[in-house]
């Protein structure tokens, strides 16, 4: 792990807002060189306020925050601000008394419009861009302050796919020639995942769960973290003696690690772990049940499956071998390997501010 | 009928635009802080104050005229300033009756901005006195619009001119008083002549405003 670039600590700070308080604690967060941090978490969890935080625009959570570098810290907006004038104009706006010389200016301006591919853009006025445009002028605007810290406030907000991945492979480009440090903050979590290196869990003001990526999305510490990292199969079980998580006296669910017998907890599976099969699946079958649901969005089929009470969601791949012939009411077998099937104890399923 | 003197037009038409030009630029002077102020700002008294600037924009100056001359009378609160009858009072009548309309246009405008806006210029670290340079620059629109309501407004007006200057030859005499004056007296000759220079300052002023907001555009 690379060298931590700015570090909040022990943050406990109540906001007024306009509906009442909004309380945000933060034990330690930290962001560091080179590497992508994600904030996920729900509309309302204190996103922004903790971006606004961590560039130093809130004046009381200033003393929590520990800047380890030199350089800028950069904000980008949900929605850019632009200013009057042109494209040039707004970029070398970031250095508006920065004290740099004309020459120096014009260098950091042009290398950063070349960064995110708008150099061409640098005559137009700002107002005449389109979406995408204007928020490639943001980051551009950003990066020509060289920070040390970019903080990205649903940087793909209003992108359609494909400007999502091309905004993506920029980024990730810039980020890696930069070594800036990068907070990113989104309620989806597919738009997390375009960058992520770890993930932080916020949720109601609070980081409920960070780490890195793959350890998030595999062992979240709560069914609320659960939830919000996609592990959409949340069932209430009870540990036996054979190492399986009993839901109800016909079906039971193979557990990896098994925890004591009778231990009561929640059974986690992401769609993707869940096999769908006509046949008998791959991993270790779970039972029968039929299609409840299926919505297929061209790219992927969204596969809603009726089992012990319960409706377990998969996803297939759309137009390609079973998603081509499924349709609801059809019987399937399902089928999960132990090693992807999590287990939330009961007891601290969802206790607050639980950390690894 | 009399034509008028040239070089007695000329005193009063510079006489004009002296008063004029002092009452704007002491109105814009005064109006920024109060217009940026309450266009991003929140504070106590902030919608009290936002009201009597929007009635204010349209306050009969004859009114303001009346107040601003029981205010300088000699026994008035202000008569000691000695100001009544000189071209000074004219000043600070259209200082009142130009300051609504610079601090409700201004206001506009910059509450036409984007929430995010002082945010995202204190997000890239810039200095105060830069960060205001970028304000003027983003509502200069706004701005111009101030300045052509604000000098049409007092560059027109009669009544308060008339009632704390008083329309003294030599003195306080003004473009529009001076019009008022001749037309009472028939001489409408002169009369004509200063309207027709009040007129052409009008659109003189207002063309090149328009120019420059125009450009602004680009």
């Amino acid at each position: 792990m690379s060298e931590p670039v700015l570090v909040l600590r022990d943050l406990d700070w109540v906001r007024a807002t306009r509906g009442g308080a909004f309380r945000l604690v933060i034990e330690e967060l930290s962001l560091r060189r080179g590497e992508v941090l994600v904030v996920l978490g729900p509309n309302g969890a204190g996103k922004s306020t903790l971006l606004r935080a961590l560039a130093g625009l809130e004046p009381a959570a200033r003393a929590a925050l520990d800047r380890r570098a030199a350089g800028a810290t950069a904000l980008v907006f949900q929605r850019p601000v632009t200013f009057a004038g042109t494209v040039a104009h707004n970029a070398r706006a970031a250095l508006l008394g920065s004290g740099a010389a004309r020459g120096d200016v014009q260098r950091r301006v042009q290398t950063a419009l070349e960064r995110f591919e708008i150099a061409h853009l640098a005559p137009r006025r700002a107002a005449t861009l389109s979406g995408g445009e204007l928020r490639r002028l943001a980051l551009a605007r950003a990066f020509a302050q060289e920070p040390a810290v970019l903080l990205l406030d649903e940087p793909y907000d209003d992108l359609d796919t494909a400007g999502q991945a091309a905004l993506t492979l920029d980024l990730r480009r810039v980020i890696a020639e930069t070594g800036v440090a990068v907070a990113l903050v989104t309620h989806e979590l597919r738009r997390a995942l375009l960058l992520a290196d770890r993930i932080a869990a916020l949720i109601a003001g609070r980081v409920r769960q960070q780490g890195p990526r793959a350890e998030v999305l595999a062992r979240p510490n709560s069914t609320a973290v659960a939830r919000l990292v996609g592990m959409d199969n949340l069932v209430l079980g009870t540990a036996d003696a054979d190492g399986f998580g009993q839901i109800d006296d016909a079906h039971r669910i193979p557990l990896a690690a098994p925890p004591r017998a009778g231990e009561e907890g929640w059974i986690g599976i992401r769609p993707e772990h869940l096999k769908l099969d006509v046949g008998r699946g791959e991993g270790e079958l779970i039972g029968k049940g039929h299609v409840a649901s299926l919505v297929d969005d061209g790219v992927t089929a969204h596969v809603g499956v009726a089992w012990a009470g319960l409706e377990l969601r998969t996803h297939l791949l759309a137009g390609r071998g079973l998603a081509r012939t499924l349709s609801v009411g059809d019987p399937v077998s399902l089928s999960v390997r132990p090693q992807c099937v999590h287990w939330i104890p009961v007891r601290r399923a969802d206790a607050a501010g639980a950390r690894r | 009928m009399t034509e008028l003197p040239r070089a007695e037009l000329l005193e009063i038409t510079l006489r004009t635009l002296g008063v004029s030009g002092a009452a704007l630029a002491l109105a814009l002077l005064s109006g920024l802080p109060l217009g940026i102020a309450l266009g991003r700002r929140q504070f106590p008294g902030r919608e009290a104050i936002v009201a009597i600037v929007n009635s204010g924009m349209g306050a009969p100056p004859v009114v303001v005229g009346l107040l601003a001359a029981l205010l300088l009378w000699r026994s008035g609160p202000l008569g000691a300033l000695g100001w009544m009858y000189t071209p000074t009072a004219m000043v600070a009548a259209q200082v009142v009756i130009a300051l609504p309309l610079v601090v409700g246009i201004r206001l506009a405008a910059v509450g036409g901005l984007a929430e995010d806006w002082e945010l995202q210029v204190r997000a890239l670290g810039i200095p105060a006195h830069w960060r205001l340079w970028l304000l003027l620059r983003e509502i200069r629109l706004g701005l111009l619009a101030a300045v052509i309501a604000a000098l049409g407004g007092i560059l027109s007006e009669v009544g308060a001119v008339m009632m704390v200057g008083g329309n003294i030859a030599g003195e306080t005499r003004v473009l529009t008083t001076a019009i008022l004056m001749y037309t009472q007296m028939g001489a409408f000759e002169a009369a004509l002549g200063l309207a027709a220079v009040l007129l052409g300052l009008m659109v003189v002023l207002a063309a090149a405003l328009t120019a420059v907001q125009q450009s602004g555009r680009r």
